[in-house]
């Protein structure tokens, strides 16, 4: 893969200009580190036990570039991160007190209902299915499933070209069992990473990776003239900010937090730090659902 | 309640026993040869077989497997990804049993071999006429360990598309939401093949233990 | 001396190290056919060494040892050949454990000189009745006495119908009830005609079986005579300083 050196130095490089500007001034600044306000909230109340505690777990991706992204520093960046920078902020909390830890598809729901983390934002889409075992904030960016197939294959244009040809997702991923009703006749191959499937492409095991666009964008990036992104998005993914379930006051709080950072342009700087760098035109926040 | 997905795992559990069976063939195969190369009077041979399993011992599985299923690929030779994760298994594996039979082997007397060449048994048959048919019987328990420890090893198959019982169980989890649930039944299908080989192991040992 | 037999075994200068240490220095040796050859010394004198290089289960680090005309090949296809003619008695018996008594003679004949399982068998039967152990030929090897143990070996090497046959220490492992049953049997076989290397400590045997005793000391041969002058004290020093002391008690 030919991608990943060059897209992480670009980011190791935006790591540096937001943490410059972050100490610099506060006008323009990065998206980064919205200060820390001092509010004080119910006693009772998740948000009071995670200010009392002094710090919030946060179960995000390590893998997916432009949303949660491990990088060689060991800091994890993308808009997922983002929001939970802007959600710890609004809970009087520094960076610092931030402790990202990886989830996996397969562990969102275990930790949440276990308690290992407060909240999971991991290109977590909402769905019927999960809210019967989590409840979701928001959502806070909407994407839709989409194709990556090899730069130079034009027998594929759209979901519709897959008869006989090997499509390949993440194993326990949404897009995987959707791409299987979607295009009945294509046969379905699975890794735990996109990494993966898209070296499948390479190497003509696989013809397509499907998953949400704005991670196809991700493996894009770096990589235009091995892979290109085709087709019409064919589902709406709903990223949502995952809790515990039956949480309420927390769920309002964070509805609310995500609504504020669409008016304060917190969300908007988040976005553009993030999805900006492979998108131009990036969306307006879509409206939160509370349901 | 893990039983009630013992169903849907079904087609994964045969996935999984066959990729037991043939890479446990394979590595059985490998292994017997690596030991005759470990213990043979050519220096050459000797030194290959114990590159082969420094190496190969020394690599985690799920790396081997990716490295044969995405690797191997890009120079060439094309298999179906059960195919990869068979030959990744029986060549990782190998190394395991071509171990457990050299120690058998180092538990023969030198006085058998000796005996197998004074009569005028070439090396090949002196391994396979006297050496190996003792070793075999001492490496009983440390090879069915390395069995068992295969059939578990087989779920590193689901990383590489192998619709076996954990990539089953994997696609349950996500339509079940139970994550839980499906991993005790796939729990449950590993011990339906574990189990009884411990077993057959333990009776198989009582059978041949050689009298001395 | 009996140089008029045809030369069977023929060792020129052979030379064997450990490491450092030199264990053969110079080792000249003929073995003429039909003689017997009792190999004497110290423990460590080199005698095992000495015999097990006939066969090649001991290199040699220089000089040559010729068998039945034909010089030692390297480990091959040539050697098994040559090993085959060459039967090997040890010290510990070494029969295959996971064979019947039978099965430990017939392995040979079958596999190396391919006959039929049927005629491996009958021979072998004859050579167990031979060694007095028709009876045990299901047994496995764990079931019988060392000396039958031993026994058995000789049937097994004799099954290969050898030219000349190696006994290293036969029996030094054995309880001493056990040792007169198997030096009978070889006994029987000197008297056949049989060509045979003996290394041993059974001076009654050397005494009485040998047509040559080779006195080995730290590598080197100091005697090679026959029985009556060696044991009647015209050695060399050291082979009476030898005998002294295995005599004295």
């Amino acid at each position: 893969m030919r991608r990943t050196r060059t897209a992480r130095l670009a980011l190791l490089g935006l790591t540096t200009a937001l943490a410059l500007s972050a100490c610099g001034s506060d006008d323009e600044g990065g998206s980064a580190a919205p200060a820390p306000e001092q509010t004080t909230f119910e006693a009772g109340t998740t948000m009071a036990a995670i200010q009392e505690r002094g710090t919030i777990r946060i179960g995000v991706k390590y893998d997916q570039p432009l949303f949660g992204e491990r990088q060689l520093s060991g800091d994890v960046e993308g808009l997922d991160v983002e929001m939970g920078k802007i959600i710890a902020a609004k809970l009087g909390l520094a960076e610092d007190d931030i402790e990202f830890v990886e989830a996996v598809s397969r562990n969102r729901e275990p930790f949440l209902q276990q308690g290992q983390v407060d909240l999971v934002i991991a290109t977590y889409t909402i769905n019927d299915t999960r809210k019967e075992v989590v409840d979701f904030a928001g959502p806070y960016y909407i994407t839709g499933q989409s194709l990556l197939v090899a730069a130079d294959d034009d027998s594929i244009g759209g979901k519709e070209d897959l008869a006989g040809k090997t499509v390949c997702s993440v194993t326990g991923s949404t897009p995987l069992e959707r791409i299987k009703t979607e295009a009945p006749q294509a046969t379905v191959i699975e890794f735990d990473t996109y990494g993966r499937c898209a070296q499948a492409v390479l190497n003509d095991q696989a013809d397509a990776v499907t998953t949400d666009e704005a991670i196809l964008l991700g493996l894009l990036l770096g990589a235009e003239e091995d892979f290109k992104v085709v087709g019409e998005q064919f589902s709406e993914e709903p990223y949502g900010i995952g809790l515990k379930k039956g949480d309420q006051a927390f769920r309002d709080f964070l509805n609310d937090t995500i609504e504020a950072s669409y008016e304060d342009g917190s969300y908007q700087e988040a976005l553009e730090a993030t999805v900006g760098q492979v998108q131009d035109e990036l969306p307006e926040g879509p409206p939160v659902d509370r349901y | 309640m893990p039983f009630q997905y013992l169903d849907e795992l079904a087609e994964g559990f045969l996935t999984t026993l066959s990729l037991t069976l043939l890479s446990a063939v394979g590595a059985l195969v490998i292994g017997t040869v690596l030991a005759a190369m470990r213990v043979s009077p050519v220096p050459v041979l000797r030194a290959v077989g114990t590159t082969y399993v420094q190496l190969v011992r020394n690599t985690p599985l799920p790396v081997l497997a990716v490295l044969f299923a995405l690797g191997l690929p890009v120079l060439g030779p094309s298999f179906g990804f059960f195919t990869w994760a068979v030959l990744a298994l029986a060549v990782y594996t190998g190394a395991f049993v071509c171990e457990a039979l050299r120690s058998g082997i180092n538990a023969v007397g030198v006085g058998q071999g000796e005996a197998a060449r004074a009569i005028g048994l070439g090396f090949g048959q002196t391994m396979r006429l006297v050496v190996l048919p003792q070793a075999f019987r001492t490496v009983v328990p440390p090879l069915g360990n390395v069995l068992i420890a295969l059939t578990k090893n087989t779920a590193v198959a689901a990383t590489i598309s192998v619709a076996d019982i954990t990539l089953r169980s994997n696609a349950l989890i996500t339509s079940s939401a139970d994550p839980l649930g499906v991993i005790g039944a796939s729990a449950l299908a590993y011990l339906v093949i574990t189990l009884p080989l411990g077993l057959a192991v333990d009776r198989l040992e009582g059978r041949v233990a050689v009298v001395r | 001396m009996t140089q008029t037999r045809a030369p069977l075994v023929v060792l020129e200068g052979v030379v064997k190290r450990f490491g450092s240490h030199q264990v053969l220095t110079d080792v000249d040796l003929v073995v003429g056919a039909g003689e017997v050859v009792v190999v004497l010394g110290p423990s460590g004198s080199g005698k095992s060494t000495l015999i097990r290089t006939i066969n090649r289960l001991e290199t040699i680090d220089g000089g040559r040892i010729v068998v039945d005309g034909q010089p030692l090949p390297d480990e091959g296809r040539e050697l098994a050949r040559l090993r085959a003619d060459i039967g090997m008695v040890f010290q510990s018996f070494n029969l295959f454990a996971h064979k019947s008594v039978l099965d430990n003679i017939t392995l040979g004949p079958v596999k190396v000189r391919g006959a039929s399982k049927a005629e491996a068998r009958d021979r072998a039967m004859a050579l167990l009745e031979r060694v007095g152990l028709a009876d045990k030929a299901g047994a496995s090897p764990a079931q019988l006495s060392g000396g039958q143990q031993q026994r058995v070996a000789i049937a097994r090497a004799l099954a290969m119908q050898p030219k000349v046959m190696l006994f290293d220490e036969p029996t030094s492992a054995l309880d001493p009830e056990f040792i007169s049953e198997v030096l009978e049997v070889m006994k029987g076989l000197a008297d056949d005609g049989m060509t045979m290397v003996v290394v041993t400590h059974e001076m009654g045997f050397a005494r009485s079986a040998a047509d040559r005793i080779v006195f080995l000391d730290q590598g080197r041969v100091l005697d090679d005579t026959v029985p009556g002058p060696f044991f009647d004290g015209t050695s060399s020093p050291r082979a009476r300083e030898f005998l002294s002391k295995i005599l004295a008690h």
